[in-house]
């Protein structure tokens, strides 16, 4: 397919070739994909070690998924940095966890959506990485854009026509949209073509998985069912493994069909240092350390992530980092209150800032 | 917090963004100050709104101040999580009636900025947060509020990149860009209240804080403020019971009403 970019975006963009920018839009291709894959019912099981080196490629298109850091697959994507994985375009929305990527080269490409930490304030050093050409802005989208992307895909239309977009800069610095005349109207009607987005490869981390792929997780989906539909290959981590029966006979169901799935990992914690509805609470050391001491300066943050992303071969080491069981028995009491599942008495969800000397006592 | 201290800015802008809410409607929530003046609406003259947040979920059970719009405040005993697009999707569709959002910048028809700062978009001075719900919020909502602290660098004559489409070129140019809804209606600052004149779309003051002028107002802007016809009003103040159950109930660690440092 010969693709058709919106002109002034790629100037603003300052992008000479497009060839990187067509996979994303080829729907075509990835129903290829698709239709190449093994259907069957089959034990995808493997290890995390063993299903990103097969299935995460250097320059893929990698999808963020679920919400910054609620349920998102951060042990996932911290073992492709870990791997080496090179080139990546990032996509998501939000698209917040790409950061770690981009210090480490893993990413060098994205599709920007909104990178930051919302109420601490801005990602300091995405915007001093970008600056720095580490990454490099192949699109700009705003949430509900970039989502009715994965949704179009996810529905097999090659796209959509939108009301979000008008008027705004991002239209003229995305090339994938354009203004366009709503077909079915007579009056003058813009709307926005959006075209259906296909990741490469999107790691989701769930609640339970049958080890056909057929999966199940609680607190918000945001992008995850479209992305699972949309993504050319996909691989689920979870928190623990369940029997078919489970899946069929369990009131929730299953959100995503196992058709959807290349690997599933078992692998409690998936979410760590993040928070997983029903199991873990956030890692206030991670995240209060980060904040407050590392955010500012780029050695700080190299040491940071040094220490916890390069520094852990897996999340056993990160648990133990953080406080080991203590934290397990703290945090989990603490998720099951803030949903209301649990009592309240004794558990804080004030947390202090982090000051040199802290340790994981002294935060949580 | 005791509740002697003088009453701060950030705790103001709260009050003020908790009026703009009336009672039954549903509010689209982002994070910061506009959850804190939505919580204390709630829990003052509007206790039968509905929340609605962009991670999905709805009407949660309330108990603490979200730290993440993703996070388990706002889903807490929701009776339904919407995805991304359904979310969104159902503002498009006419079911929310208020979104509130924040600012870098905003320019006199309301065009607001949270992506650079800067105007070179491959090497601005400093890479904001991006759109994130920003755009989605300020085209598909009825009504939408901005709130935000007020100086020259914020209000700008002309904003380094338009996010959030506000009135754009002023008269009827976002009519003519095809957009479901109006402009804003409101912004709120530190220094006070301000609407938009219905023909030009300009801001325009519509109450001042008590103690600031229209000059100290325009002192803290980057470009002309319209003033309205005769005395400008004075903005209401919260009461020492609305103050009170602003610092005990809604945000007592201070997380975003303590001023920044």
């Amino acid at each position: 397919m010969i693709f058709d970019y919106n002109q002034e975006a790629l100037k603003n963009l300052k992008i000479e070739d497009t060839a990187k920018l067509d996979r994303l839009v080829d729907y075509r291709s990835a129903r290829e994909a698709h239709l190449k894959k093994d259907h069957s019912q089959r034990d995808k099981r493997m290890s995390l070690h063993e299903a990103v080196a097969e299935y995460v490629s250097d320059g893929d298109i990698w999808c963020d998924s679920s919400f910054s850091y609620v349920r998102s697959a951060l042990q996932g994507w911290w073992e492709i940095i870990r791997q080496g994985k090179k080139g990546l375009q990032a996509i998501g929305s939000p698209n917040t966890n790409q950061t770690y990527g981009v210090l480490y080269g893993t990413v060098a490409y994205t599709h920007a959506s909104y990178t930051g930490a919302e109420m601490r304030g801005i990602d300091k050093m995405f915007s001093r990485n970008l600056k720095n050409g580490k990454v490099k802005i192949l699109s700009d989208w705003s949430h509900g854009l970039m989502a009715q992307g994965f949704k179009a895909a996810q529905l097999g239309m090659p796209g959509c026509f939108s009301k979000q977009g008008l008027g705004s800069d991002i239209i003229n610095h995305n090339p994938y949209l354009k203004v366009m005349q709503n077909p079915m109207s007579k009056d003058n009607d813009p709307v926005v073509f959006v075209p259906a987005l296909f990741p490469d490869i999107v790691i989701i981390h769930v609640n339970a998985a049958d080890k056909f792929g057929n999966a199940r997780f609680y607190g918000p989906a945001v992008n995850d069912i479209a992305t699972a539909a949309a993504s050319r290959k996909v691989i689920i981590t979870a928190e623990e493994i369940v029997s078919n029966y489970d899946i069929r006979y369990h009131a929730k169901g299953a959100q995503i069909p196992f058709n959807n799935v290349d690997a599933v990992v078992e692998l409690p914690f998936g979410a760590a240092p993040g928070y997983m509805p029903n199991e873990y609470y956030w890692m206030r050391y991670f995240w209060e350390k980060f904040f407050s001491y590392a955010n500012g300066s780029d050695e700080l943050c190299q040491e940071f992530f040094d220490e916890f992303i390069m520094g852990t071969k897996n999340v056993d080491e990160l648990i133990e980092k953080v406080g080991g069981i203590e934290w397990i028995k703290k945090s989990r009491r603490r998720a099951r209150a803030a949903e209301g599942n649990n009592e309240t008495d004794g558990v804080s969800f004030v947390y202090k800032i982090w000051e040199n000397g802290m340790d994981t006592k002294d935060i949580d | 917090m005791t509740n002697d201290k003088p009453m701060n800015p950030l705790e103001m802008l709260a009050f003020i963004l908790s009026k703009q809410i009336e009672d039954h409607e549903v509010i689209y929530i982002g994070t910061g100050l506009p959850m804190v003046a939505a919580i204390l609406a709630k829990k003052t003259h509007a206790p039968n709104i509905t929340f609605v947040y962009e991670s999905g979920g709805q009407d949660p059970e309330n108990l603490e101040m979200p730290w993440s719009v993703g996070g388990p405040m706002t889903w807490r005993k929701s009776p339904i999580i919407m995805e991304m697009s359904y979310s969104f999707g159902q503002a498009a569709c006419g079911m929310v009636d208020k979104g509130f959002l924040g600012f870098a910048q905003i320019d006199m028809y309301g065009n607001a900025n949270t992506h650079q700062i800067g105007p070179e978009f491959t090497n601005p001075k400093v890479r904001l947060t991006g759109s994130g719900g920003n755009n989605d919020v300020s085209s598909l909502v009825d009504k939408l509020i901005y709130v935000g602290l007020q100086d020259p660098t914020k209000f700008i004559q002309k904003v380094d990149f338009i996010t959030s489409p506000g009135w754009l070129e002023g008269g009827d140019s976002r009519k003519k860009a095809g957009l479901l809804n109006d402009g804003p209606v409101a912004v709120i600052t530190s220094a006070g209240v301000y609407d938009f004149e219905p023909d030009t779309k300009r801001m325009r003051i519509k109450t001042l804080h008590p103690g600031v002028s229209p000059e100290l107002a325009q002192l803290a802007s980057g470009f002309e403020l319209i003033r309205p016809e005769g005395e400008i009003p004075v903005t209401e103040r919260p009461s020492k019971e609305v103050l009170e159950i602003l610092r005990n109930e809604v945000d007592p660690s201070g997380l975003f009403i303590s001023l920044p440092s």
